[in-house]
């Protein structure tokens, strides 16, 4: 138990905090080993940990459609979401058609987890193209679910496996996910209801909103990065950074029980601090 | 006696159906169950000017981009999951020569469920700020005229065609899907039932009798069917839920040939052009790699 505690383990333990007993929270597969870690592995630690402490009720939907599955069958992340091995994990519930068993546009999903090219100062997403759409200098895959997690979820915890100036722009070139242009106001006006952003994580900081404003700003900042190096990869003014606190650190208890509880094989959380 | 008439074509044949400029869905889901073989013979066949209207899409779209027969897909998505982006099918966007219709996904799936319900639109309600509706003119804001809320008109998916990839059918067109199916094979059954026109191919045609001792698993009846081929291992290198494993190395290789044009027309050369038939096809794959990926024939 001496190890000291890694970023995502540090990000996972902060993270189950965010999670209510009774909510249910959708995440999606990624893949390449850092989106993997912060879309997935990061998400479904958090998850699992806060199921074992303060949310035994947590509902987990693992790739969008197994419910509460036996995590401890895993033998690595999945990296395929509609194949025999995901069919046969033993889990609760499975959701074959979309979005079959939650009742989305009830509201069924408390919280999901996204991630994309760029995110601004708004909180607003996109994961479909750099420059102009019609003559994109980089065409990406689409705006996937982007649309719905950012508005019928009841919030998004946005997840950026990598952060610099040129994923944390003023504004996005493409929205594909609604951040809040306007503060909650202008949600409202645009006749969005409910749903949003809470948090972005990145491995530099945390950011939560002023919702009110509808701007971006710096929660808490990890160890070992300065403020003048997070201002130099952050494409957006990140204003008065005096009411930034560093990134907790876990207590033993709960490092102990996301070691050997939650992800004894290091499936989820993999040191990719080092990498 | 009247004998009920054989639905049962060649893979050319059906692929002959579909015509220039058609709008096609074609089933599967990401890298999961499409129809291949029957994408590889359009190509053979030089079939230009398609529009594919998707939910999530992967090589079948990429295939056609890069064969330069598609000219409009709209979608949630076109990539190879954990293969990476779709080389050919970004070419032609950041080029200019395709268009893509950004669509979002469940939205996507709602527009192939608002054509089965023949509706003329799809309300949807969670548009505002996105550029999903600011940059699509077909999709329009109003007034619900019951309550006030404002809301988007979306047009429906409206495919000509729909071409799916199951695993067994008879001669008259009743298809069985296994018992424990995914989300791929459950959209297949949507994508069937939102137009007029369905083509399948199948990896094996059995008897009526076998079909009528499995009859709960008969979703796409024989009247909704206007042509089945049978075409074995005709979703690979895509995975088909009861039959095969995904083929990891042949897509691969295809990431490889897909990172420049060149390297492209070659491939399809080799997998496609060069070829006479599908069976030709199988034959470069070879049975021993084949039967590596077999799982059992299921319709549990």
């Amino acid at each position: 138990m001496s190890a000291p505690c890694t970023l995502t383990e540090r990000l996972a333990v902060m993270l189950s905090k965010e999670f209510r007993d009774g909510e249910v929270g959708f995440t999606g597969l990624a893949t390449g080993r850092a989106a993997a870690v912060y879309i997935t592995g990061i998400p479904l630690a958090a998850m699992a940990l806060a199921q074992q402490t303060h949310a035994p009720n947590l509902t987990v939907l693992l790739a969008g459609w197994s419910h509460n599955p036996d995590m401890s069958k895993l033998h690595a992340l999945p990296e395929l979401e509609f194949d025999e091995r995901l069919r046969d994990l033993p889990c609760e519930a499975q959701s074959v058609d979309y979005p079959g068993h939650y009742v989305l546009k009830r509201g069924d999903v408390s919280f999901g987890f996204s991630s994309g090219v760029q995110v601004d100062s708004a909180g607003n997403l996109n994961g479909v193209c750099i420059g102009d759409p019609d003559r994109p200098d980089v065409r990406l895959v689409g705006p996937i679910l982007h649309p719905e997690h950012m508005t019928l979820f009841g919030r998004e915890f946005i997840m950026m496996p990598r952060h610099d100036a040129r994923n944390f722009v003023e504004a996005v070139d493409y929205v594909s996910g609604v951040g809040y242009p306007g503060g909650l106001a202008g949600r409202r006006a645009l006749g969005l209801e409910s749903g949003g952003p809470a948090l972005v994580i990145t491995p530099k900081c945390v950011f939560d909103f002023d919702r009110d404003a509808g701007r971006m700003r710096v929660r808490t900042i990890h160890p070992g990065v300065s403020e003048e190096n997070l201002r130099a990869e952050t494409g957006f003014d990140l204003g008065d950074l005096s009411g930034a606190t560093p990134t907790p650190e876990p207590d033993v208890a709960e490092l102990r029980m996301l070691r050997e509880a939650v992800d004894p094989r290091r499936h989820l959380l993999p040191d990719i601090d080092s990498d | 006696m009247a004998e009920r008439t054989s639905k049962q074509v060649s893979l050319a044949e059906a692929a002959r159906r579909v015509a220039d400029g058609a709008r096609i869905a074609l089933g599967g889901f990401s890298v999961y169950q499409h129809p291949m073989a029957f994408v590889r013979e359009l190509i053979r066949q030089g079939r230009r000017d398609l529009t594919v209207v998707g939910v999530v899409n992967g090589p079948e779209v990429d295939m056609l981009a890069g064969a330069g027969a598609l000219t409009r897909i709209e979608s949630s998505y076109v990539g190879l999951e954990k293969f990476g982006l779709a080389a050919n099918f970004r070419r032609r966007v950041e080029d200019g020569t395709l268009q893509m219709v950004d669509y979002p996904e469940l939205m996507s799936w709602d527009r192939f469920r608002a054509s089965e319900q023949a509706q003329t639109f799809l309300p949807v309600s969670f548009l505002g700020g996105s550029d999903i509706q600011k940059r699509n003119p077909a999709i329009k804001p109003f007034d619900c005229p019951l309550s006030g809320r404002k809301l988007w008109a979306v047009p429906p998916a409206d495919p000509d065609i729909a071409v799916v990839h199951a695993i067994m059918g008879d001669t008259f067109g009743n298809v069985l899907m296994p018992r424990r199916r995914l989300l791929p094979q459950n959209l297949d059954i949507t994508l069937a039932r939102s137009c007029d026109r369905v083509i399948v191919t199948v990896e094996r045609i059995v008897s009526n009798e076998e079909v009528r001792r499995h009859a709960e698993l008969n979703q796409i009846p024989s009247y909704r069917v206007e042509c089945i081929a049978e075409v074995p291992w005709g979703a690979h290198p895509s995975p088909v839920l009861g039959f095969s494993r995904i083929d990891e190395d042949a897509f691969n290789d295809y990431v490889t040939a897909a990172k420049s044009d060149d390297a492209f027309r070659a491939y399809l050369d080799r997998t496609v052009h060069d070829l006479p038939d599908h069976d030709a096809y199988l034959s470069t794959v070879g049975i021993e790699r084949l039967t590596a990926l077999q799982t059992t024939m299921a319709l549990q």
